[in-house]
């Protein structure tokens, strides 16, 4: 599948507005967020929802009909997608307009149920997004609860990540990040399961339903890398890649921020807390790009060639294998 | 009703005539394969109908297996939920399944659903595109009758294509997937398309030797 920047940054922006969001609520409702602390996060869980919205707005390539978006609510997830992060945005940003204009209202039960309404609006526009991905059957990677699990999981986490960094008294912070990161990293480790699973269900003959295998594909119709015509489908990641990408997500997603809460919480260094927004917004972004890049879509069964083989035809005479004289 | 076109395996030669005239009929001009500003290139761009070609079996008991993949026009098309604006939808009177540019927005999900990888993404226009079954011809009524049927099959120089209603039992498609076991590409999928294709036959038919030397004679 192509990695689209939109999508990324679609996704990503929506993810961490949504996470902030929940860990404010959180963090409000227990009475541990100073008034300066909820400005600076509403106005950072705004920002990124911005940019995620720009995101969406870009990747419709025919802006003339945005209009009809939510007309199949009933069927679709975009449909609902659209709906529900234009309503957490609109709720996003009453929320941070009453922040900022009414320091004192902040600590008022008025703006905790805003706040927990907006909270509930940016979990549920995760859910929507996530099951967008998940209810594709042909996109064979990601029909699985685990995107679920995961959109959610990575979404919450990074969203906790980049609110770390602006939270200095909130000692139970890291009790839920010490719990919440090791099991994302889980869920993470069952999905790149579930892709691997998919990958290997690809093979040319599975395409034909025809019984006199193995197929050896020729000539896929015209069409070539890098697909323009067909984001479906994308160039395989090289193995050393892939493993170089995962690689990179479980160091800056999972261990740096859990070392970052290790050096805040017993060795006691306050900056130990920075790591957790560096590792969370490096992390995410690879781990986005890879949900995209690495997904087999059912179509790949006819553009899949199987690995060369030596020929078999004995080969004198000095004919090469393509037949040519040398 | 559900129109359809059923392909012969055995009688397809891979000569690619239904692409390239499905190509000139639906998708030349500036979105063309071989644009002429820049000719010198591999053919590239949109194709709503790609013929693949597969060679099976092991030495020396090989052969090589074409499949012309279009829309499938399926019954359960699943890139018609997926589709926020309604863009995507399938004809109730027909079967067809087929976009509308003008309300479409872009967004590939119709693509990513579609089972087959038969809808194609037009960079120009910011929308998807796809096999009409040739929908302009076919409801051409000022066309002699002969000719309203999809440009691929009108092309096809060996009849492997046929055009027909597969909800009809007594048309021409729906007797061929009958007797000769039709089958549609990823039935796991669930999209049921309602393109078929005619298996191959494993092995030529033989010939006896007086047989053989009368053909040989009349040709040579
Ligand atoms: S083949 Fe693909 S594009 Fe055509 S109807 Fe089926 S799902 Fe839709
Ligand atoms: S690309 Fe167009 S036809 Fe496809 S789902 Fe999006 S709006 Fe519908
Ligand atoms: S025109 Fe007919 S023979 Fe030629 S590739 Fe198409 S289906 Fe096969």
């Amino acid at each position: 599948m192509r990695p689209a920047t939109p999508l990324l940054v679609l996704t990503i922006g929506q993810g961490l507005a949504g996470g902030i969001t929940v860990c404010l609520a959180a963090l409000m409702w227990m009475g541990r967020l100073a008034p300066g602390e909820a400005r600076i996060l509403v106005l950072i869980a705004l920002g990124t929802a911005a940019v995620g919205g720009m995101g969406s707005f870009f990747h419709m390539h025919n802006l003339k009909a945005a209009r009809y978006v939510m007309r199949r609510l009933k069927t679709s997830w975009l449909s609902r997608e659209a709906l529900t992060t234009a309503l957490f945005g609109g709720l996003l940003a009453v929320l941070a307009i009453w922040t900022v204009l009414d320091a004192a209202g902040i600590s008022s039960a008025g703006y905790r149920i805003v706040l927990a309404i907006t909270a509930s609006a940016g979990f549920v526009a995760m859910w929507v997004t996530a099951m967008l991905y998940a209810t594709i059957p042909a996109v064979l990677s990601w029909h699985t609860p685990a995107t679920v699990l995961n959109f959610m999981l990575v979404g919450i986490t990074s969203g906790v990540g980049l609110t770390a960094g602006w939270v200095s008294g909130a000692p139970d912070l890291w009790i839920g990040l010490a719990i919440w990161i090791p099991l994302t990293a889980v869920v993470k480790g069952l999905h790149w399961g579930h892709f691997r699973r998919a990958h290997g269900q690809i093979r040319a003959e599975t395409g034909t339903g025809l019984p006199f295998s193995p197929y050896r594909l020729q000539d896929t119709g015209t069409s070539k890398p890098p697909y323009r015509t067909q984001t479906q489908v994308w160039p395989l990641i090289h193995p050393a890649l892939l493993r170089i990408v995962q690689l990179w997500i479980v160091f800056w997603l999972f261990v740096v921020p859990l070392g970052g809460v290790l050096l805040w919480q017993t060795a006691g260094w306050s900056g130990g807390r920075w790591f957790l927004p560096v590792g969370a917004l490096l992390g995410v972004i690879a781990e986005r790009w890879l949900f995209f890049a690495d997904a087999t879509h059912s179509s790949r069964v006819f553009f899949v060639d199987e690995p060369r083989r030596a020929p078999q035809v004995p080969l004198t005479g000095g004919a090469s294998r393509t037949g040519n004289p040398t | 009703m559900q129109l359809t076109i059923i392909t012969d395996l055995n009688k397809c030669v891979g000569c690619k005539s239904c692409q390239v005239s499905c190509k000139e009929h639906n998708t030349s001009g500036a979105f063309g394969p071989v644009p002429d500003d820049t000719p010198y290139q591999d053919p590239d761009g949109m194709w709503w109908n790609r013929i693949l070609t597969m060679e099976s079996g092991e030495y020396p008991n090989t052969s090589v297996l074409y499949l012309p993949k279009a829309c499938m026009h399926c019954y359960d098309a699943p890139c018609v939920p997926v589709c926020p604006t309604g863009a995507s939808f399938k004809r109730e009177d027909n079967g067809v399944v087929l976009v509308d540019y003008d309300s479409c927005i872009g967004c590939q999900l119709c693509m990513w659903a579609c089972p087959y990888g038969v809808r194609e993404f037009d960079e120009e226009a910011g929308v998807v595109k796809k096999c009409t079954l040739c929908i302009d011809r076919i409801e051409d009524t000022t066309l002699p009758e002969h000719e309203r049927q999809p440009a691929c099959v009108q092309s096809c120089p060996t009849h492997a294509r046929t055009f027909g209603d597969l909800d009809d039992p007594n048309s021409e498609v729906a007797r061929l997937v009958a007797e000769r076991q039709g089958f549609g590409l990823l039935p796991e999928l669930g999209a049921r398309p309602s393109v078929h294709y005619l298996p191959r036959r494993p092995a030529p038919s033989l010939l006896d030797a007086e047989t053989l030397e009368t053909a040989m004679e009349e040709r040579y």
